[in-house]
C-alpha cells in the first residue's frame, strides 16, 4: 500500500450510514443517512440539517420532513447521497477523496443503470483514486471467519441481514455470497416504525410524521415475545398488574429536546417475568405489590402509553401474513434460502447462521427465531444461530478487514480504467 | 405484493408512469369495496418516506427579505417565481420522482433466463399458510370476532 493513501470504507445503509478507515476496529461515522428539514413554511425556510448534525444534542427532531437518498435499500438520489457523503468526508473523517480508495458496500442484485450512476458519483463528483465495491453478506463471513475460526471451518455460512430497508438470508460460502439462494423480505426498520407510527396515532398521538422519535422509542421500548397469546393476556391488565405498561415523553422544545422514556425500571419490568408457563402463572398474583408509587401522567408534556404493542410490532419479522403482507416469515425465508443450496451444504448451513443488522438488536430475538426455525427443520440437522456482537458494525468491520488485505489494490477498478471502459465493462469485475 | 402486472410481457416496454397507475388502477378495481382499499393504501403507507412536500425550495436564494416594502414588486416576482416553479419545478420532478419501482421496471428483469439471480427472483414469495392471527386495531389483543364498526386488520 502506498504510504499517504488510505481507503475509506463505507456501509451505505438505507437507515445509517457507517464510514471509516480500513484497517480501523470502528467506523469514525455511524451517523442517519439522511438530510433533515424543521418544519417551517415561512418564505425563509431554514437550512436542511445533514447526517450527524441530526444528532446533536440542541436539535428538536419533531415534525421534520427527512429526504433519503436510499429508496428501498438501492441508492436512487446521488444529489442526496452527495450532500451526505461531502458532510462526511470533509467534515467527519476529513479525508481527501482524490488520493484515497473507496471500498463501498452495496446491496444484491443493484440494477445496471442504478450502479452507474454511483460509480459516476464515485468517480466524476468526488475524484476517488479507484473503488471496490463488496456485499454485505460475504463482509459478515469474513469478519465473523477471522475472528473465531474453529466454528467455520466448513467456510460456509449463511447471514441474516435484518437491515432498515429489507431482510435478507444469504449463503455465503467462501468469502462468496450464492446470489442464486438469496432470499429477500421486503421488511425491515422502516417499516417496523412505520408500523409502531400507525398503532400509536391510531390509539393515543398523532405522530405519523414524527419518524425519528418513534425510531428512537422503538429502539429503547420494543422487543420479542416468546410467547405471544400469552404476553396479550398479561397486556390487558391494568396499571400495576401490567408488566409491559410503559410511557414514552415526546419533547416540547423548551426544557426537553428530545424524547425519552419516562421510567426505564417500568420498561424493564418484563424481564422478570418467567420464561415458562406454569411459574408466570404464580407470578401473576404476587404482582400486586410490586410496583411503587404509579406517577402521574404530567398533564404539560405530550407522551402516549405503549403496551401490548411493544411485542407485536417486531412480531412482524416473524408473520408478516398477520399485517395482510402476503410475505413469508423471517424462519421460512431462511429455510427456503438454505433449500435453494446444494444437499450436502444444507446441514452446515443451518448450523452456522449468523445475525446482523440493526433490527435483530430487539431482545429475545434470537431465542425466539430458534424457537420458530427448529419445527421447520429437519430433526437430523443442528440449529444454531449467532448474533454478532455488534449487528451494525458488522459489515462495516469486515468492509474494514477486506480493505487492509494485501491483495486489496488487485480487485479494486481505478478511476483511470473506469475512463478508458466505462461504467459496465469495469463492473464485471465485481462478481454481483 | 408489488411485483405482478398482468398486461406484460417480456419485449413489451411501456413507459414507466403509465404502468405505476395501472397497478394502482387494477388493484383498486380488483378489490372494490373500501375495506379492501384501505388495507392496501395501509401496506403502501408502510413503505412511505416521511418525505414531505419540495415545492418551497425556489424561495430560498434569491428572494429573500428584501422585497417585503413592494407589494407590487412582490406580485411580479411572485409571477415570475410561479412560472419558473413550472418549468424548474417540472424538472426537479423528472428526476426526484424516479423511485426504485420505476428503475427496476426499465431493467425489465423478466426477460432475463430462469437461471439468472435477479431481484425478482430473490424474493422470499408468499407463505405456505395464509392462516393468520388477528388482533383488534383498538387495543392489540387477539380478536375473535370481526365487527362491522372496528376495522380489523
Amino acid at each position: 500500500m502506498t504510504v499517504g493513501s488510505r481507503v475509506v470504507v463505507i456501509d451505505n445503509g438505507g437507515g445509517l450510514l457507517k464510514a471509516g478507515f480500513g484497517g480501523d476496529n470502528d467506523p469514525i461515522a455511524v451517523v442517519p443517512n439522511c438530510m433533515a428539514k424543521p418544519p417551517g413554511g415561512n418564505a425563509n425556510s431554514k437550512k436542511w440539517l445533514v447526517a450527524d448534525q441530526l444528532q446533536a444534542e440542541d436539535v428538536d427532531v419533531t415534525g421534520m420532513t427527512l429526504k433519503r437518498p436510499i429508496d428501498r435499500g438501492y441508492l436512487i438520489n446521488t444529489e442526496v447521497q452527495k450532500e451526505v457523503w461531502e458532510r462526511v468526508l470533509r467534515n467527519l473523517l476529513q479525508v481527501e477523496p482524490t488520493s484515497s480508495s473507496l471500498l463501498l458496500v452495496e446491496p444484491l442484485f443493484n440494477p445496471p443503470a442504478l450502479q452507474h450512476a454511483t460509480d459516476e458519483l464515485v468517480f466524476e463528483e468526488f475524484g476517488f483514486n479507484s473503488l471496490c465495491v463488496a456485499d454485505g453478506p460475504s463482509l459478515v463471513h469474513l469478519y465473523e471467519a477471522s475472528r473465531q475460526p474453529m466454528l467455520f471451518r466448513a467456510q460456509c455460512s449463511l447471514v441474516v441481514d435484518c437491515g432498515f430497508s429489507f431482510t435478507h438470508a444469504s449463503p455465503v460460502l467462501q468469502n462468496f455470497t450464492l446470489n442464486y439462494g438469496v432470499r429477500r423480505m421486503d421488511l425491515g426498520g422502516k417499516a417496523l416504525t412505520n408500523y409502531l407510527k400507525e398503532l400509536v396515532s391510531y390509539r393515543s398521538l398523532n405522530v405519523m410524521d414524527e419518524t425519528l422519535l418513534i425510531d428512537d422509542a422503538k429502539e429503547k421500548l420494543c422487543f420479542v415475545s416468546l410467547d405471544v397469546p400469552g404476553d396479550l393476556h398479561l397486556a390487558r391488565l391494568s396499571f400495576k398488574d401490567n408488566p409491559f405498561r410503559c410511557s414514552y415523553i415526546l419533547p416540547d422544545g423548551i426544557t426537553y429536546k428530545k424524547g425519552f422514556v419516562k421510567d426505564m425500571n417500568e420498561a424493564l419490568r418484563y424481564r422478570s417475568l418467567a420464561l415458562d408457563e406454569e411459574a408466570k402463572r404464580k407470578e401473576h398474583s404476587m404482582d400486586i405489590n410490586k410496583s411503587e408509587d404509579r406517577k402521574k401522567p404530567e398533564l404539560s408534556q405530550n407522551e402516549f402509553v405503549l403496551t401490548n404493542e411493544r411485542f407485536l410490532v417486531p412480531e412482524m419479522f416473524f408473520h408478516p401474513i398477520d399485517l395482510g403482507i402476503n410475505q413469508a416469515g423471517l424462519a421460512e425465508c431462511i429455510v427456503r434460502a438454505v433449500q435453494a443450496c446444494h444437499p450436502y451444504l444444507q446441514p452446515v448451513l443451518f448450523e452456522s447462521i449468523i445475525l446482523t443488522g440493526g433490527s435483530t438488536l430487539f431482545p429475545r430475538f434470537t431465542e425466539r427465531l430458534e424457537r420458530e426455525l427448529r419445527p421447520l427443520v429437519p430433526d437430523n440437522y443442528k440449529v444454531k444461530i449467532t448474533r454478532q456482537e455488534d449487528p451494525i458494525l458488522g459489515v462495516w468491520r469486515g468492509g474494514s478487514i477486506l480493505a487492509s488485505t494485501p491483495d486489496y489494490e488487485s480487485m479494486c477498478i481505478t478511476k483511470s480504467e473506469y475512463e478508458e471502459m466505462g461504467s459496465a465493462r469495469c463492473r464485471r469485475r465485481f462478481f454481483h | 405484493m408489488d411485483g405482478e402486472e398482468e398486461n406484460v410481457g417480456p419485449f413489451r416496454r411501456t413507459s414507466a408512469r403509465t404502468r405505476r397507475m395501472a397497478t394502482r388502477m387494477a388493484s383498486a378495481l380488483a378489490s372494490s369495496d373500501n375495506r379492501a382499499q384501505a388495507a392496501l393504501a395501509r401496506l403502501e403507507a408502510l413503505e412511505s418516506d416521511n418525505a414531505g412536500v419540495e415545492v418551497v425550495d425556489l424561495n430560498d436564494d434569491e428572494y429573500g427579505s428584501t422585497d417585503e416594502e413592494d407589494p407590487v414588486l412582490m406580485q411580479k416576482k411572485q409571477s415570475k417565481i410561479m412560472k419558473r416553479k413550472t418549468r424548474q419545478g417540472k424538472a426537479l420532478e423528472k428526476r426526484a420522482a424516479r423511485s426504485f419501482m420505476d428503475v427496476l421496471q426499465e431493467a425489465n428483469l423478466e426477460s432475463l433466463p430462469p437461471h439468472v439471480p435477479s431481484y425478482l427472483r430473490a424474493a422470499v414469495g408468499p407463505p405456505s399458510t395464509s392462516s393468520r392471527r388477528h388482533y383488534c386495531s383498538v387495543c392489540g389483543s387477539s380478536a375473535n370476532y370481526a365487527y362491522d364498526g372496528v376495522a380489523k386488520w
